[in-house]
């Protein structure tokens, strides 16, 4: 589903944020890509969704190479990869309704399309209640739901999140964290950057650990450090 | 449904700014007043050089008591000068019937020189192999008894043909300083309004909006600006057209200048083709390197 070929990100004036990563993630998969600030997860992220070239390296999303790909057909990439932001990212002067609804919007999709998705997908998050409120209405676990609604509402092959708990404390997290894991098991594959050791070792799902722009370690049901032993909350999330 | 919501894209970015939009708009305005009124004189202008025959540079009036048969030896005698390449005779009457068609709102003039014919005499209409031969022409038919007076519409022409020319140099530097003030104003409304929705553009870009769908409102929003302007400087200019022609008329005729609707239609599409091109530039300008993927 994503592959990544010997994958190198320098940035102007020298600073290398990546250095050969090579990544192959499978359909179904969920991965989280931890390490401390400045380890290159969000440089990777952000290669996966073509915001940025790699300067050296070859990456595939959904079947196809993005690296060569023209411009024009990068709207139609995205279209099939979900995010998830730290930020949330949400339209302050739209509802929920409305911000889950813009992303339908602007890629075309038919009105009865619309009426039918949003309220599906918000009631899947949980906030079938709360469509008609404005973001600063809400909690950051309930916007942080919103923006996991506007990622999933499209069914995304791949969803992409960066930090998602990053702004939200350790029990709002397990709940978005469950979210996760739902759409994980509708089969789209879930990558998420973290640094939120806590919900990497309940998990206990495959962990990559970025350092300096390497890879230094790729284990399948990892934790955050390696040799920690299952914290045992692994059923709380999974509720 | 698209269109009607990039359309409706556009007219919130137009709303939310609109101190910058309205100077936009008013850059626009004056630039193609000032254009638009241009036209509307050179018209007048051509119009007085077309008062002129197209060859006939050199005009030798008769005297009036010339015989039919004097005036045919003359007329060949002139034909076969190098200088010349055609000799047309004007009888008396036909010098009348042109004053009256170019007098015909002036019935005091064309009174006055009923009564007393002699004032229009009968001329031959002299046509120069080169235009600059017209001096040569005069120096040899002054000397010729029975022509009363020889008189070169050369400096007339001249005159009128650079200030013709001018009014084209004044007008192009119009579009080139106006024309560049109404982009980078424009340029800016779009660059505000990026600005002001960079939020929801970023989102749009990350859920995979095609990037037309990112830049269609605002191509149409600098398009609505520069036809506003164009459309308001073409009322303003159509309103007063008679009175600017009039303005710069060298004819002898006094009041509003009658200026064709047909004429003014065509330039008047120009001018507002030339407001839409100016804001599709702004446009582009105010997007380069704000839109890309």
């Amino acid at each position: 589903m994503i592959r990544l070929q010997d994958v190198a990100k320098v940035y102007d004036g020298g600073s290398v944020a990546v250095r050969d990563v090579t990544l192959d993630i499978s359909k179904g998969e969920f991965v989280f890509l931890v390490g401390p600030s400045g380890s290159g997860k969000s440089t990777l992220i952000r290669l996966m969704l073509r915001q940025e070239l790699p300067s050296d390296g070859v990456i595939w999303v959904a079947g196809k190479e993005i690296t060569s790909m023209p411009g024009w057909k990068v709207p139609l990439l995205r279209r099939s990869i979900g995010t998830v932001f730290q930020d949330f990212k949400l339209l302050p002067n739209k509802t929920v309704h409305e911000n889950v609804a813009f992303a339908l919007e602007v890629i075309g999709r038919p009105k009865h399309v619309i009426r039918a998705q949003v309220p599906q997908v918000l009631k899947l998050v949980g906030l079938a209640a709360k469509a008609d409120r404005l973001p600063n209405q809400l909690s950051g676990g309930e916007q942080q739901r919103v923006s996991i609604a506007r990622a999933f509402v499209n069914r995304p092959l791949i969803l992409l999140a960066d930090e998602p708990t990053g702004n939200l404390d350790p029990a709002t997290s397990i709940g978005i964290m469950r979210l996760l894991d739902r759409i994980n098991r509708t089969g789209t594959t879930v990558v998420m950057a973290t640094h939120d050791h806590a919900i990497v070792d309940a998990m206990r799902r495959r962990v990559v650990a970025l350092e300096r722009g390497r890879v230094v370690r790729d284990q399948s049901r990892g934790a955050y450090e390696q040799g920690t032993p299952p914290t045992g909350e692994f059923e709380t999330i999974e509720g | 449904m698209r269109f009607q919501y990039l359309f409706e894209q556009a007219l919130s970015n137009l709303r939310r700014n609109v101190l910058v939009v309205f100077a936009a708009v008013v850059a626009v305005l004056v630039m193609l007043t000032l254009v638009f009124g241009t036209i509307v004189v050179r018209w007048s202008i051509d119009q007085d050089i077309g008062r002129w025959d197209d060859n006939v540079r050199v005009i030798a009036f008769l005297g009036d008591d010339l015989s039919l048969d004097e005036i045919t030896a003359l007329q060949t005698e002139i034909s076969g000068w190098d200088e010349v390449s055609s000799v047309v005779y004007f009888s008396k009457s036909e010098a009348l019937d042109e004053f009256r068609d170019l007098f015909k709102d002036q019935q005091a003039l064309i009174d006055v020189v009923e009564e007393d014919p002699s004032v229009l005499p009968a001329s031959l209409r002299i046509a120069p192999n080169e235009a600059a031969e017209y001096s040569a022409i005069t120096d040899r038919l002054v000397v010729i008894p029975g022509i009363r007076e020889v008189s070169a519409a050369d400096e007339a022409i001249d005159a009128l043909v650079s200030r013709s020319a001018r009014l084209r140099t004044f007008a192009a530097w119009i579009v080139i300083v106006l024309g560049a003030a109404a982009v980078v104003l424009i340029a800016n409304t779009i660059r505000i309004a990026i600005f002001a929705r960079r939020d929801e553009i970023g989102i749009m870009k990350l859920v995979g909006a095609g990037n037309w769908f990112v830049r269609i409102p605002f191509l149409l929003e600098g398009l609505i600006e520069g036809v506003i302007g164009a459309a308001l400087a073409v009322a303003l200019v159509w309103a007063v057209a008679g009175s600017i022609a009039e303005l710069f008329s060298t004819a002898a005729t006094t009041g509003v200048l009658d200026v064709p609707e047909s004429f003014l239609f065509r330039q008047a599409l120009l001018v507002l083709g030339f407001g839409a091109g100016t804001g599709l530039l702004g446009s582009a300008f105010g997007m380069w390197g704000f839109l890309r993927d």
